[in-house]
């Protein structure tokens, strides 16, 4: 069985603070909209994310839905799901509810645009005359986590495709005689290297977060790598055991942050701080703003503070603004605060 | 979806003239649509969304698919002309979403598949458009949208009705709607033609106060925690300018304009040398929306002007250039040419490719001009550098890269291959379930059913069929009709780059990085891929190999060198090499090459040869391939001597051949930049 095999834990990942702490904040608080990490190959970026399914937090969905629909909502796309005994069971006193972790959905680079945004059951329509669809991978990460390997790689109309949902919150498909509307609310996790080319400005401000990540330089952490990579080649099971607990630690302390999120507060001029931040380094629009907040915030809750700090909002900054600062679609991204302000400066 | 609360209209801090549009077009639909331009993060279509919670309900005929005006007798559709009088229903106006991924057949409407099979009837499905009728088509990125669809859209908004003559079915019904836009222009312009179809238009940009950036952050902090308290909270706000709408829209009948207003509006258009008579009749409108807005029945001056701002931004054109410089004298155009590199340090290098012509032509000019002056001691200093002023005589330069304009189409021709890719550069067959459908086929490769062609091969033989099934239609595999479809996608393009000491002199090198930025920047927008030769001193090399990142190639060219002489020859050949790579891995790849030299080729490979002779030689063989076509681009300048060398390459290789000048768009119309 595939879903037996064992995954290398998250917190056993040697460095790479900045990435796990990106990850960890958008699975406290998925509103701040994903996450990009661009690095060089072999720093554990794809391992990071799939390594994320561990921690995750437990949603409750309705039982086989395939558009992972929680309970009670009565979305119109039943109408035309091919669910039959979600269906026709009568309402939603039938409906079975399960609790399961919130999934981590990869898109394949290759994918095809009917795959994504889901279509037509052909062999059903022509056998019985009936339309239903075939939900694409969309509908299979609402209220999860959608992962893109090479994200840059990705051919351009899917990405156009993605860019329309993941700005809505909403799949709408539109076509070859179908019409449906589905939620597709979820965390956009895209890994790249940029020696390959870059993200089109659009797709990048879409991602909440961005992290730059690099090879470690120093020796020991280098060794760990090695001892840690080795001990769970030979023994998946037993290296798993001896991290459980610092897993369980982990989740606790999000799981609290996650409860203490809507009581963290900041002072009004906190938020001027931020746009004053924003607008000295030129970001385009306002997500750039909203975002730093967000991250802010959450940032707090998973420090235990219910009051947002500086030294919150700098860091904050440091993961949301570098990305967005306004470019024309040929110029280099600048890697981070410093540097920008210093250009700017 | 109905239980996702959206961020409130009266919530939205800042972009008073966004606001403004929406609501003008909301009190009159005879404006005709708004085309929001910005950046991203600019509440664009939070605002559209927003507003249609505030719309007013408009009666509706019950059951009627088009949602026909009751009161309007003289257009209903065929379905309420028939139930000669029916119950009114009464509903929001509507803001129907237009999805990227849409097909033709939704968007116009199409046959009815299930029914056609369960009932053997082809009955028609209403698509987008009909939904759209008398409501809101919101169309987000709309330059990103494939130029068929676009098409069809534009079809529909300009006569007011939909006309489907497609997959065997031949219908017609109203569809007047008000089209919503929003674009980010970097990722590409619109045709002027779609644009003009666009009653306002207005461009956004986030606030520069930080004060009101404080307060955004507030409020959407305050809607994303608890969305349903902070929009009762609103709900006042809300309920009021849902009323002052339902109010102009009231008034709206009965503003008058006088004969004056009619005068200074025509003035206006006028004095800002638009194209045709849709911006009169738009500010005429919109005017009437805003004096009604205010509560007046007539319509005042300040309604006309505020009016024309939103009316005129994307369609006032450029006045003809002015008169380019008098040449000077022979002594300062030495100067000039360093005064010139001087400037362009100051310019950002990729600043907006679509803005920079009219600044460009001037220069150019004038450059032009003072060039057939020393044009002759230029050609000259070529063949012996010592003589050579100082600033040219060094080896290796780099040029700043020069200004950039935007690009005439290059396309290449369409074939019966099938490709696969996106992009938007060439029309192609393509393998993709995207694309227009143009026609059916037996040959089932791809799994992209043609539902109308299946039932139409289906139909002959149903008699027999019907006996041992319950559905009116049977279909059997081999009635199975595949779509053959068509759409633009991205071309590789090779530059092969002089890069002699030759283009060092007169500014050329810098008009030519100039040129090839703007071709990376449409290359960027059609998405394509690029990859780069440049030849000089004894040997051509790939500076930049085939890839999709124009990033990479941009950095690459900022820092090329310039210096050495001139082996014409051979770039072709490395360029020949380049394309021979690409055809092992696509034999059906459709490159488009472009040589940029003056073609004052003097470094043979074999030496005995000579090298123009050589160059032509390797020209000529390269254009036995068809698959490949080739463009070259003069650098040399008007003047006194010219070779015309490049004009024998390019007729060597069977090559388009431009001046770089030429290489511009012929467009007159371009977006002027509001002054925010």
């Amino acid at each position: 069985m595939i879903k037996h095999q064992r995954i290398y834990p998250f917190v056993a990942i040697v460095g790479q603070d900045k990435m796990k702490l990106a990850l960890i904040l958008n699975v406290i608080n998925p509103t701040l909209s994903g996450v990009l990490i661009r690095g060089e190959k072999g720093t554990a970026k794809s391992t990071a994310v799939r390594a994320l399914a561990d921690i995750l937090p437990e949603i409750e969905v309705v039982a086989d839905c395939p558009f992972q629909l929680p309970p009670g909502g009565d979305a119109e796309v039943c109408e035309v799901c091919s669910m039959p005994m979600c269906r026709n069971g009568g309402g939603d006193q039938s409906q079975r509810v399960v609790k399961r972790n919130v999934r981590v959905v990869e898109l394949p680079v290759g994918s095809t645009e009917d795959r994504i945004v889901g279509t037509l059951d052909l062999e059903r329509a022509l056998k019985e005359g009936e339309k239903h669809i075939e939900p694409g991978i969309l509908a299979a990460a609402h209220q999860g986590i959608m992962y893109i390997d090479e994200v840059n790689l990705l051919e351009d109309h899917l990405v156009d495709v993605l860019l329309d949902s993941a700005a809505m919150g909403v799949n709408t498909v539109e076509r070859e005689g179908i019409s449906f509307t589905h939620p597709a609310r979820f965390t956009l996790v895209g890994t790249m290297n940029p020696e390959e080319g870059e993200l089109r400005p659009q797709l990048l401000d879409r991602f909440g977060l961005c992290v730059q990540i690099e090879g470690i330089r120093d020796i020991d952490a280098r060794v760990a790598v090695m001892e840690r990579r080795t001990a769970f080649d030979e023994n998946p099971e037993a290296f798993c055991r001896q991290w459980q607990e610092v897993s369980a630690e982990l989740v606790r302390q999000m799981t609290k942050a996650a409860d203490l999120f809507p009581s963290v507060h900041v002072e009004r001029s906190r938020l001027r701080d931020i746009a004053a931040l924003c607008l000295e380094v030129g970001v385009d629009g306002h997500r750039g703003d909203i975002i730093v907040l967000k991250t802010a915030k959450t940032l707090a809750a998973y420090l235990g503070r219910t009051e947002v700090t500086q030294e919150d909002i700098e860091l904050a900054a440091e993961l949301a603004l570098p990305h967005r600062v306004r470019r024309q679609p040929l110029q280099e991204i600048g890697l981070d605060m410093q540097s920008i302000k210093a250009k700017r400066a | 979806m109905k239980t996702r609360k959206v961020y409130p209209f009266s919530a939205i801090v800042g972009q008073e003239q966004m606001k403004l549009a929406l609501i003008l077009n909301a009190i009159n639909p005879k404006i005709g649509g708004v085309l929001i331009r910005g950046e991203k993060g600019t509440a664009k279509s939070t605002a559209v969304r927003a507003l249609a919670a505030l719309l007013p309900e408009i009666p509706v005929a019950h059951g009627c698919p088009y949602s026909c005006d009751p009161l309007d007798r003289n257009r209903l559709c065929d379905f309420c002309r028939k139930n000669a009088w029916q119950r009114v229903d009464h509903r929001k106006i509507r803001v129907v979403d237009f999805p990227l991924n849409a097909t033709e057949d939704r968007i116009s409407g199409g046959i009815d598949f299930q029914m056609a099979v369960k009932t053997g009837r082809p009955q028609f499905q209403p698509g987008l458009l009909a939904k759209a009728h008398r409501g809101f088509l919101y169309v987000d990125e709309i330059n990103l949208l494939d130029d068929h669809l676009v098409d069809i859209i534009l079809d529909a908004a300009a006569c007011g009705e939909n006309i489907v003559e497609r997959e065997g079915i031949s219908f017609c019904h109203p569809a007047r709607f008000i089209l919503v836009g929003t674009m980010n222009p970097e990722e590409g312009e619109l045709r002027p033609q779609l644009l003009d179809r666009f009653g306002l238009c207005l461009e956004v940009a986030a606030a520069h106060d930080v004060e009101e950036r404080a307060l955004l952050m507030e409020c959407r902090e305050a809607f994303d925690s608890d969305p349903a308290g902070f929009a009762a909270e609103l709900q006042e706000a809300e309920a009021e300018i849902a009323a002052s709408i339902e109010r102009a829209r009231k008034i709206l009948p009965a503003v008058e304009v006088q004969a004056s207003m009619r005068h200074f509006i025509s003035q206006l258009c006028t004095e800002s040398n638009v194209a045709g008579h849709r911006a009169d009749l738009v500010i005429e409108q919109a005017a009437i929306a805003l004096a009604a807005w205010a509560g007046r029945k007539i319509v005042a001056t300040e309604d006309v002007k505020a009016a024309a701002k939103l009316a005129l931004l994307h369609r006032s054109r450029h006045v003809a250039p002015p008169q380019p410089p008098p040449p000077e004298p022979d002594k300062s155009s030495e100067n000039e040419n360093k005064g010139d590199e001087q400037q362009s340090t100051k310019d950002p290098p990729a600043e907006g490719a679509n803005h920079d012509q009219k600044r460009g032509k001037p220069s150019s000019h004038a450059e032009g001009a003072s060039s057939e002056q020393s044009g002759e001691n230029d050609a000259a200093s070529e063949d012996n550098p010592s003589q050579a002023p100082v600033e040219r005589s060094v080896q290796e330069k780099i040029f700043e890269i020069g200004e950039t304009f935007r690009m005439r189409r290059i396309t290449q021709h369409k074939d019966r291959l099938l490709r696969r890719g996106s992009g938007r550069r060439s029309r192609t067959r393509t393998s993709q379930k995207q694309g227009r459908y143009v026609r059916s086929t037996m040959d089932m490769q791809r799994n992209d059913l043609a539902l109308d062609a299946t039932l139409r091969a289906a139909a002959p033989y149903q008699k027999r069929r019907r006996k041992d099934s319950h559905l009116a239609v049977v279909i059997r595999p081999r009635d199975f009709r595949e779509k053959v479809r068509e759409k633009r996608i991205g071309n590789f393009f090779l530059f092969i780059v002089d890069a002699s000491g030759s283009m060092g002199a007169r500014g050329r090198m810098r008009a030519t990085k100039g040129a090839i930025m703007s071709l990376l920047l449409d290359a960027y927008q059609k998405r394509d891929r690029v990859a780069l030769v440049c030849f000089r001193g004894r040997d051509a090399t790939l500076m930049v190999p085939p890839t999709s990142s124009i990033d990479l190639a941009g950095k690459l060219l900022k820092d090329l060198p310039v210096g050495g002489r001139t082996p014409l020859t051979a770039g072709l050949l490395k360029g020949s090499e380049v394309l021979r790579n690409c055809f092992l891995k696509d034999p059906s790849a459709q490159p488009i090459v472009l040589v940029l030299t003056d073609g004052r080729g003097n470094v043979a490979i074999n030496e005995a040869s000579s090298p123009i002779r050589e160059a032509l030689l390797a020209a000529g063989r390269m254009a036995g391939d068809q698959r490949s076509k080739f463009i070259v681009v003069d650098t040399e300048q008007n003047g006194l001597v010219r070779f015309g060398l490049s004009a024998q390459i390019a007729a060597a290789l069977h090559a388009q051949y431009f001046k770089i000048d030429n290489l511009k768009s012929e467009n007159l119309l371009h977006i002027a930049r509001s002054a925010n």
